[in-house]
């Protein structure tokens, strides 16, 4: 039944579909990022797909890719049972240029989850009420679900807000704890790296 | 100095009035977990509340994709950590959708005893703690004492109470105990008399219904925009269980009922819980009676699973099958899939993204209660402070679920 | 461009082509064990038979064979296409294959990859080749059932010292015949051969002799399980912890393409691999080659030294500032490197030119060793082309510098690199202050006022002109190790320290400032990743 729904979707919006297919037993469709909202909202009021419920809203880094993210979303219909993945490409290689409009006016579960999105890959809903970090402290630096994004990456220290003569302990150094691992090794130093004892000046990698 | 005893009228006193701010932190004994609220108040009522959660979040849909994929099963358990064997099911379950494989019978049963055994664990946590905050602390006690049944069960099966990464792609950890049906059995009847001693002291208490009957009502349309499931939104009319809609292992072969409730509030959501511990009590009777009492547990497909220990130290084969399992992860085509199966909270959707290599590329963990928890503002606000215990109780939010 | 049907794929092929040829042009492998791009064919291994449909109009040429019906329980006669191996079978335009689509393939393959495991010993746990071990693939892929034989393994000498690099052991072995034919072929030097018959056969060692020529490793590169296995790789490390880096061998100039082996946990090189470059290499390295990844390591200079004691990078500058600051520009040498990489050698002398006002420069690196005509080069350095042409107009060799600085006519060395060629080290005994930059320790390096300790060709991007002229990209494998930084960095902190700043903080920058062609007169070489069979 929600192949009918893939079929009525490219009907409604020829330019807007741009691929879609059935995997798995799921179906998908990849919708053009400036038409993301009508579509939804299509999928939300039309009597044919009737999409209650906005189940999940999250990203995939594809960091070879142009554009690099995806953004996917799974709807579904309680009254029908049917549901639909809806996927747009946002973003360039260099992680700019993330934006895509926000489905919080159509579903309340659009406010958090789109708040996580946010927080993990750095995407922007446009016309979101109240786009702040969710899982992650506001002085957080990066986007960690990036895949430029390092898994044992040292965050500054935060200035321990207000509270005088509290003193705080040091995170572990890079090189202390587990260092079995399987992929990312990115806290050794690039040739590149900013390097205060040659230039003062710059700040330490 | 003016007579004590004269009316003084509060619109002729010029009362200083600004609303005040209470931090209800995260380290709180009613914030299950830790949750931050930060509530504005006019009086006792609150007008403005701004949820925080993320102090659990550890990080494990960027961990998952770090190690293989039989090495996120210690992630998924530390998700919805009351009742870990349901997301090890619901992760298992979704691998097996990507590589199309289907579990031998004997494992589905298996898997569907144990996750309603698990299910019945995280109602009666739930159900306790919410008891215990107004005050019932016995109820509580007892139900952790049910609770420790279970859990006695978990330790026999899979050698740990809680966090015991049992589920496999293509099947389970280990097969059944001698034991299992026997005592599965037996602590279901137990149980169950629990439940009835505990509805005995609670549901006729006139406290215990006055705190909890008309407090936090969610209306059906706003449960469904929020994205609520489980019993959360059964309580409040929507008579939707994946297990019934679309059934997934065996549910589709088994009779229980859903109980659905009426008014969507938190006595409500209470009941729902009840009611469903006496569901899954069903469902794990009738399991065990069709689970053989012999007959393999996983699918034998040398892609998952891994060989008998014997052959991997006598035969090249095994021991090339087992090098490559475990060094290199089992290879899941590439593709995507979104998988969800009925957790104790609602809807555990598991969206996997496999680049074809042992690793995985993305996974996304759909958490029942994270949708949960933001509906918490609606709930609470315009409700007085101490409603919000009860509320934040019934709505169940597992702090390694809401924020992994 | 003539093209052939590969499971109802259009396959394009160049005339003279065998079908496992063409396939891997357009990047579909067929699975193989005994045939390589760079030798000639054996096709004992059987591996790769694909069935070829008969031409319009002809039968199948097929073979009558007695199959197992487990339903009855009885053999029955049938047919099944003979199949071809592809590594032999020329293509022709119009050929129909079928590789994966075919389940007498499928069937074939299943049973050479039982027959090649039937005697293999279970030594995956101990074996280097484990990780990147084709009987491992190809049995998940192909076979991954348990074989038939319930007999007890036959069993062969184990750790058999072939020569100084290699040890074989002869029950991982599965007679490829792929190190006997490099080294009559590629080598020039048929050593090895096969003894026994059958399930006995063995490599050996040609009596008298050992495995002695100057491209052994290549044996073990090429032996696809892990029978053959370098002692000096041998128990080091597991190659699934080994990330690869795309460098350039340091050996001599024939700039072999390699791969970088390196561990990113411990920051620690382990091994070379040659890169596929058919306009260098080809497919192969040299021993000397091969074994080069050790400098990474080995006689590192990582802490700065004044005047041979310990200090630190930023201390050591500041002093070399103060000499280089008071220097007469006539009487200052400067020495680039021919070890370094152009943009290094670009920094260093840009600030010897501009800043120091230098006039005189040399150029140094190792002395020359042995050449032939395989692949090794007389000059062991791999940069030579492209430090001289950075060394100005008329660059003096090291003789010129020996004698001037027996002639008095140098105050001052300003030196990249501690190698000094054939030159004696005692030449330096009348040095003046030298402030030297140096990545290993050296003649130079002693004799140094002030040492700066260099990153490697591993620890930093950089471009390499090998003796054919090509400019080849080498890939920052390892963080810069200790107190080391790359040269195009030192050198510019000096010209900041001495008040002209290039504003070069990353490699990009400075390449930048060496222009389009870098400078050098050179044909853009290839670094793209190659990886060999």
């Amino acid at each position: 039944m929600a192949r009918a729904l893939l079929e009525l979707l490219k009907k409604t919006f020829a330019g807007a579909v741009l691929e879609s297919w059935s995997q798995h037993g799921d179906e998908t469709a990849v919708i053009e990022p400036s038409r993301w909202h009508d579509v939804a909202a299509f999928l939300k009021t039309s009597s044919e797909s009737d999409m209650s419920m906005l189940t999940d809203l999250t990203a995939v880094d594809f960091p070879d890719r142009n554009p690099r993210f995806e953004v996917v979303a799974h709807f579904y219909s309680l009254s029908k049972g049917h549901r639909v993945r809806l996927k747009a490409r946002i973003g360039d290689p260099a992680g700019e240029h993330v934006h895509i409009p926000s489905l919080s006016d159509l579903w309340g579960s659009a406010n958090w989850l789109e708040r996580e999105c946010w927080d993990m890959f750095g995407v922007v809903f446009v016309g979101h009420p109240d786009l702040r970090r969710i899982l992650l402290y506001p002085e957080f630096v990066g986007h960690p679900l990036r895949k430029d994004y390092p898994a044992d990456r040292i965050q500054p220290l935060v200035e321990y807000r207000d509270v005088p003569a509290i003193d705080k302990v040091a995170p572990f150094h890079h090189d202390e704890g587990m260092s079995f691992g399987r992929q990312t090794f990115d806290h050794i130093g690039s040739a590149d790296g900013d390097d205060p004892e040659l230039f003062p000046g710059q700040k330490a990698n | 100095m003016e007579p004590i005893d004269q009316d003084l009228y509060e619109h002729e006193i010029d009362l200083p009035a600004e609303p005040m701010l209470l931090n209800v932190g995260p380290a709180h004994p009613a914030m299950h977990g830790t949750v931050r609220c930060v509530m504005e108040l006019t009086g006792e009522s609150i007008v403005k509340v701004d949820v925080q959660v993320g102090y659990l979040h550890r990080g494990f849909e960027k961990m998952c994709e770090r190690g293989t994929w039989t090495q996120v099963y210690p992630y998924v358990d530390r998700c919805n950590y009351i009742s870990p064997m349901l997301n090890n099911v619901a992760f298992s379950l979704a691998c097996e959708k990507m590589l199309g494989i289907e579990v031998p019978e004997r494992c589905q049963w298996y898997r569907m005893a144990l996750g309603e055994l698990a299910r019945m664990s995280d109602h009666l946590t739930c159900d306790g703690a919410m008891a215990m905050e107004l005050g019932a602390f016995t109820p509580f006690l007892w139900m952790i004492k049910a609770r420790e049944m279970i859990w006695d069960i978990m330790e026999e099966e899979t050698g740990a109470r809680l966090t015991h990464s049992f589920g496999r792609v293509g099947g389970m950890a280990f097969p059944p105990t001698a034991g299992f049906k026997e005592t599965s059995r037996a602590t279901v009847d137990q149980i169950l008399k629990v439940v009835e001693e505990v509805e005995r002291l609670l549901l006729g208490n006139r406290i215990f219904l006055d705190r909890l009957e008309g407090v936090g009502i969610v209306s059906p349309e706003d449960a469904i925009s929020l994205g609520w499931t489980g019993p959360c939104l059964r309580a409040s009319g929507v008579p939707y269980d994946i297990r019934k809609s679309h059934p997934y292992l065996k549910y589709g072969e088994v009779e229980f009922d859903v109980p659905v409730g009426q008014t969507g509030d938190c006595f409500d959501r209470f009941m729902v819980r009840i009611e469903e511990l006496k569901q899954s009590a069903r469902i794990i009777l009738q399991c065990l009676e069709r689970m053989a009492d012999s007959g393999p547990v996983n699918v034998d497909d040398p892609r998952v699973t891994l060989p008998d220990k014997k052959d991997v130290y006598s035969t090249i084969e095994g021991t090339i099958r087992h090098f490559k399992i475990v060094m290199e992860g089992l290879k899941i085509p590439a593709g995507e899939v979104y998988s969800y199966t009925e957790a104790g909270n609602g809807e555990l959707g598991f969206y996997l993204v496999s680049d074809g290599s042992g690793t995985p590329y993305r996974v996304r963990i759909r958490p029942p209660c994270f949708l949960i928890t933001s509906g918490l503002e609606r709930v609470i606000t315009g409700q007085m402070i101490a409603d919000v215990v009860p509320c934040f109780g019934s709505l169940n939010m597992i702090g390694g679920e809401c924020d992994r | 461009m003539p093209t052939f049907k590969l499971d109802d794929r259009e396959i394009p092929f160049e005339p003279g082509d065998t079908i496992i040829r063409a396939a891997r042009r357009s990047g579909i492998d067929i699975p193989h064990y005994c045939w390589h791009p760079g030798l000639t064919v054996a096709a004992n291994c059987r591996m790769c038979l694909v069935e070829i449909l008969p031409p319009p109009g002809r039968p199948a040429l097929s073979l009558a064979v007695l199959s197992y019906d487990s339903k009855t329980g009885e053999y029955v006669d049938q047919k099944k296409p003979k199949l071809q191996p592809a590594c032999q079978m020329a293509v022709a335009e119009g050929m129909e294959v079928k590789s994966e689509s075919s389940e007498h393939v499928d069937r074939a393959r299943s049973s050479v990859q039982e027959l090649l495991l039937l005697n293999h010993p279970v030594d995956c746990p101990i074996c280097d080749q484990a990780g990147e071990c084709r009987l491992q693939d190809y049995w998940l892929e192909h076979q991954h059932k348990s074989k038939r034989m319930k007999d007890e393994p036959v069993h062969k000498p184990k750790g058999v010292v072939f020569g100084p690099t290699i040890v074989y052991d002869a029950e991982r072995c599965i007679a490829c015949t792929r190190c006997i034919r490099f080294c009559d072929e590629v080598a020039k030097d048929p050593v090895l051969t096969l003894r026994e018959r059958g399930n006995l056969n063995e490599i050996a060692v040609a009596p008298g002799r050992q495995l002695d020529n100057a491209y052994t490793l290549m044996t073990e590169y090429v032996c696809p399980v892990g029978a053959l296995t370098a002692s000096d790789f041998r128990f080091k490390a597991r190659v699934w912890f080994l990330r690869s880096a795309r460098t350039v061998c340091q050996g001599c100039s024939t700039g072999c393409n390699a791969f970088l082996d390196y561990d990113p946990r411990t920051s620690t090189a382990y091994r070379y691999r040659p890169r596929e470059n058919m306009a260098v290499n080809k497919y192969w390295m040299c021993d000397e080659g091969m074994l080069d990844y050790r400098r990474v390591h080995d006689g590192r200079v990582l802490r700065a030294a004044i005047d041979g004691e310990a200090s630190t990078v930023g201390v050591a500058l500041d002093r070399a500032v103060k000499l280089l600051g008071g220097v007469a520009p006539d009487g200052l040498a400067v020495i680039l490197s021919a070890q370094h990489s152009n943009e290094d050698n670009f920094a260093f002398a840009k600030v010897a030119r501009d800043v120091l006002g230098a006039s005189k420069f040399f150029v140094g690196g190792r002395p020359p060793g042995e050449g032939d005509q395989v692949l090794r080069e007389a000059d062991k350095n791999p940069n030579t082309r492209g430090a001289t042409s950075f060394a100005g107009p008329a660059p003096g060799s090291m003789k010129d510098f020996g004698d001037a600085i027996a002639g008095g006519k140098i105050t001052a060395v300003f030196a990249l690199g501690s190698e000094l060629r054939e030159l004696e080290a005692s030449v330096l005994g009348r040095l003046g202050s030298a402030v030297v930059l140096a990545t290993h320790e050296g003649p130079l390096a002693e004799r140094a006022a002030v040492l700066l300790p260099t990153s490697s060709f591993a620890e930093s991007d950089g471009t390499f002109v090998n003796s054919k002229g090509m400019a080849q990209d080498s890939e920052q494998a390892l963080g810069p190790l200790g107190d080391s930084r790359p040269a195009w960095k030192l050198a510019a902190a000096l010209a900041a320290r001495l008040g002209r700043d290039f504003g070069w903080r990353k490699l990009a920058d400075v390449q930048k400032a060496m222009g389009p062609d870098g400078g050098v007169a050179a044909e853009r070489g290839s670094a793209q990743a190659g990886a060999a069979s």
